[in-house]
């Protein structure tokens, strides 16, 4: 509830409500504004998204039960760091390798949150080595803030999120390195990846420490799962924050994704019978974006 | 006969990183010119290439950089050969911030022989009578992403004003008659993660030109899935597609099969690499597996 | 106020832009608007300032760097030696980089280009090469670890590996000839679908968590504090 107050949904809806009736009305007037007409189909799946998520958002508010699948993965986070401290070895955290515009490294920085208020709590040692600059600096202020709310801000010291370079293969050998010399006990490679997934979690694999992956990258998956204890999968790391912090308000959205996802899987199965039957092709074309 | 297997299903992971080091070596060194089979997805590159009249423009875009050298490195070049020996016209670019430039600069002069533009040596020395400017241009690099493929759907100028050595596009008549998506055939990207689907959610999807992209191997999966859905009207998955164009067009040129013979690293070479790495792969998660379902047996007896 | 609600604001704006730019088009801003629609136009110049922003941003990197780095090796820390040839390495490619900028403009100073050129060809690309050679080795350690038939899920992720790999192999494919057909049936269909069940998955969270942001739901990236 504390996290919704002062949002911006009512003031975005204002906006948007705003742009949808002035456009078509300018366009009239030939002021060059006006509604791309190559993207219509976007623009009402867009239109029909915010609905449902915001109505999900506002369900939750008021107090409805909502129900969210076990994810493993988030599940064996305190798992981990509880290794990590009886071990008396640190957490490896690697956010990905993106910049903080890719919304995979935003979902890392909310697990990273998580995380660090767990080692904060339990006085365990961790790691944040960053790819990108960007990613960095946000890192650093959530990890502070973290350590902050745990109420352990002695704990935090600048070491503790650092930045290493911004070649990809210089990073996986840097992370490689800290993982095989320094051993971390639990590492999380949760983000954004390419090439150097498979690099970086088979060389924690052969540690033996405990890792937690999660990624939308959909070629990368597949080497986590072969590597890792845990993955989480495409939607499971967005949810992620929603999960950790089981806020209503946030669940709440996540209900929502689910049931557009619903809605999208029922018009594949109507377009797919129309096509199959009927051969009606007709609404391709309005349904594929210019 | 449990116990060899169960030994070998613990072997020490140095044995086989040892195993795999050498059958990455030696075939480079003993080519051993294994047989290929083409697969559709690159037929319909090679067709596409065979069909375009002579004189069309083709723009090809080097999104890589040296860490998959080895992988997009010989899809480049049998692809700028073959349009060159097609009497097609290349625009090249690049678009990926670390490396494309210096892998674009690199592939062009492998594939035309040594240039020097700035100093007047503008003729192909592997295809006399095509001309830098002419024939083919290079553009280089310009970051941006989506947001360059966008701008050069609306003006390739703006977004090259100089093509890489430095002279003003305008200067040369290749460069200067391709302002738009609009003046290219189809759109050819030599991609390492992302960027090509940028070139098919963006340029395809908006612009309607079609694009080709030849991948690595680990993201061609992805990629089948915009090839199947017209997305892409060619994909080159990783070495193996590579190996297969090549083998295609050395199949019809004669003088590509002897510049690719020349090479000290050609896809046939690399192909030859990775078919031996997987046969030793297999026969380990086969010898793998016996082994465990002999330990398992042997377990519940 | 300043610390809470101006970043809302900010990633607010910044975030619808591309979306109402995408949605909607507006008149050119500028003559010079290669684009034509001013929406798109400005959300282009955000994209371009972004890149500024995170060449900024590479420099408090890079002091990071050096003060991490630094004080590892003042104080003899676990690794101290690497922490010194990171420092060199950054140091010595750095100034022949700057160098080799700066006399390229002036158009002086071949020798500085040639260094810079030889510390790239024959220093960074074969290390780019080598790091990632690795993945050969490694994919065979974990194929060969994990594709064992444990259980239902193993035994058909096997199946499918299997599959692919002799698939390719061209002495398999002589004895079974319908191999490659069935290869390639099962990277265009089962596999396509996978995958794109996955990609509309994703995106749909993606989408979701974007939205969060835009509306300020999410807030953690900020660093602000629980109740902020």
């Amino acid at each position: 509830m504390e996290s919704y107050r002062g949002s911006l949904a009512r003031p975005g809806a204002a906006l948007l409500w705003l742009a949808l009736t002035a456009a078509p009305a300018a366009a009239q007037g030939g002021s060059g504004w006006g509604i791309r007409e190559e993207n219509v189909s976007a623009l009402v799946l867009f239109i029909v998204f915010s609905i449902v998520i915001v109505v999900s958002i506002r369900l939750a508010r008021m107090g409805r039960p909502l129900f969210v699948r076990r994810i493993a993965g988030l599940n064996a986070v305190e798992e981990a760091i509880g290794r990590s401290t009886e071990l008396g070895r640190k957490v490896l955290y690697v956010p990905g390798i993106m910049s903080i515009d890719e919304v995979q490294t935003l979902a890392s920085l909310a697990v990273l949150k998580h995380v660090a208020k767990h080692t904060a709590e339990y006085g365990t040692p961790l790691d944040v080595p960053n790819k990108d600059p960007l990613t960095f600096a946000a890192a650093r202020e959530t990890v502070k803030e973290a350590y902050l709310e745990a109420g352990r801000p002695d704990l935090f010291s600048d070491d503790i999120v650092h930045y290493i370079t911004y070649d990809q293969f210089a990073y996986t050998a840097a992370v490689s390195g800290i993982m095989v010399r320094e051993k971390p006990a639990a590492n999380f490679l949760v983000g954004s990846f390419y090439a150097e997934s498979l690099l970086l979690a088979e060389a924690g694999q052969g540690t033996g420490a405990i890792q937690i992956a999660g990624t939308a990258e959909v070629a990368q998956i597949p080497f986590f799962v072969v590597t890792c204890d845990y993955t989480l999968i495409g939607e499971e790391l967005y949810a992620a924050s929603a999960y950790l912090s089981r806020e209503p308000v946030m669940l709440g959205s996540v209900k929502g994704q689910d049931f557009v996802k619903l809605m999208l899987l029922a018009w594949i199965v109507i377009g797919l019978l129309i096509a199959t039957f009927f051969g009606n092709l007709a609404l391709q074309g309005w349904l594929q974006p210019q | 006969m449990t116990a060899l297997f169960q030994r070998l299903m613990n072997i020490d992971r140095r044995w086989l990183y040892l195993l795999v080091g050498l059958a990455a070596v030696i075939p480079i060194l003993l080519p051993l010119n294994l047989p290929v089979n083409v697969a559709q997805s690159v037929q319909d590159l090679y067709d596409r290439v065979e069909s375009l009249p002579a004189g069309s423009v083709v723009l090809a875009s080097f999104d890589y950089g040296p860490s998959t050298g080895p992988e997009n490195d010989p899809m480049a070049d049998a692809f700028l050969r073959h349009c060159l020996a097609r009497d097609l016209k290349v625009l090249c670019i690049a678009l990926y911030p670390l490396g494309g430039v210096t892998e674009g600069a690199e592939e062009l002069q492998r594939a035309v022989g040594p240039l020097d533009p700035a100093n007047g040596v503008l003729e192909s020395t592997a295809f006399p009578g095509k001309f830098y400017g002419r024939d083919f241009v290079y553009l280089g690099y310009k970051d941006g992403g989506q947001a360059t493929m966008r701008q050069m759907g609306e003006n390739v100028h703006a977004v090259f004003p100089r093509e890489y050595y430095q002279a003003p596009v305008t200067d040369y008549e290749l460069s200067n008659q391709v302002r738009g998506y609009g003046d290219v055939s189809f759109v050819m990207s030599f991609a390492t993660g992302i960027i090509g689907e940028w070139w098919a959610n963006l340029v395809n999807a908006q612009y309607g030109t079609p694009v080709a992209v030849g991948c690595t191997a680990v993201s061609a999966p992805k990629y089948f899935a915009y090839y199947k859905a017209g997305q892409m009207f060619a994909l080159l998955p990783g070495l193996k597609g590579a190996a297969e164009y090549e083998y295609l067009v050395k199949q019809k040129y004669g003088q590509i099969a002897e510049a690719t013979a020349a090479d000290v690293y050609n896809a046939g070479k690399g192909w030859d690499v990775q078919s031996i790495v997987y046969t030793i792969i297999t026969l380990f998660i086969v010898i793998g597996n016996v082994g465990f379902l002999l330990e398992r047996r042997q377990r519940r007896s | 106020m300043f610390r809470k609600r101006i970043p809302l604001l900010l990633t607010f704006i910044a975030g619808m832009l591309p979306i109402l730019s995408f949605l909607f088009r507006g008149p050119a801003l500028r003559d010079e608007d290669p684009t034509g629609n001013g929406i798109l136009h400005v959300s282009d110049t955000f994209e371009r300032w972004m890149v500024i922003l995170a060449a900024a941003a590479l420099l408090l990197g890079v002091v990071n760097v050096f003060q991490v780095n630094l004080r590892k090796i003042s104080n003899r820390a676990q690794g101290w030696p690497y922490a010194l040839v990171f420092l060199l390495a950054l140091t010595i490619t750095g100034f022949f980089g700057l160098w080799d900028a700066f006399s390229r403009a002036s158009n002086t100073a071949w020798y500085a280009h040639a260094a810079y050129n030889w510390i790239v060809e024959a220093g960074f690309k074969p290390l780019q090469a080598t790091m990632f050679s690795l993945l050969a080795f490694y994919v065979a350690s974990a194929a060969f670890r994990a594709f064992r038939v444990r259980n239902v899920e193993a035994a058909i992720l096997l199946a499918a590996a299997l599959l692919i790999m002799l698939g390719v192999n061209p002495y398999v494919v002589r004895a079974l000839p319908f191999l490659p057909d069935l290869t390639q049936w099962t990277l265009n269909i089962p596999n396509a679908a996978a995958q794109r069940g996955i990609i509309i998955g994703a995106a749909l969270g993606a989408a979701s968590m974007a939205l969060r942001i835009l509306i300020g739901i999410e807030r953690s990236y900020l660093g602000l504090q629980k109740g902020e």
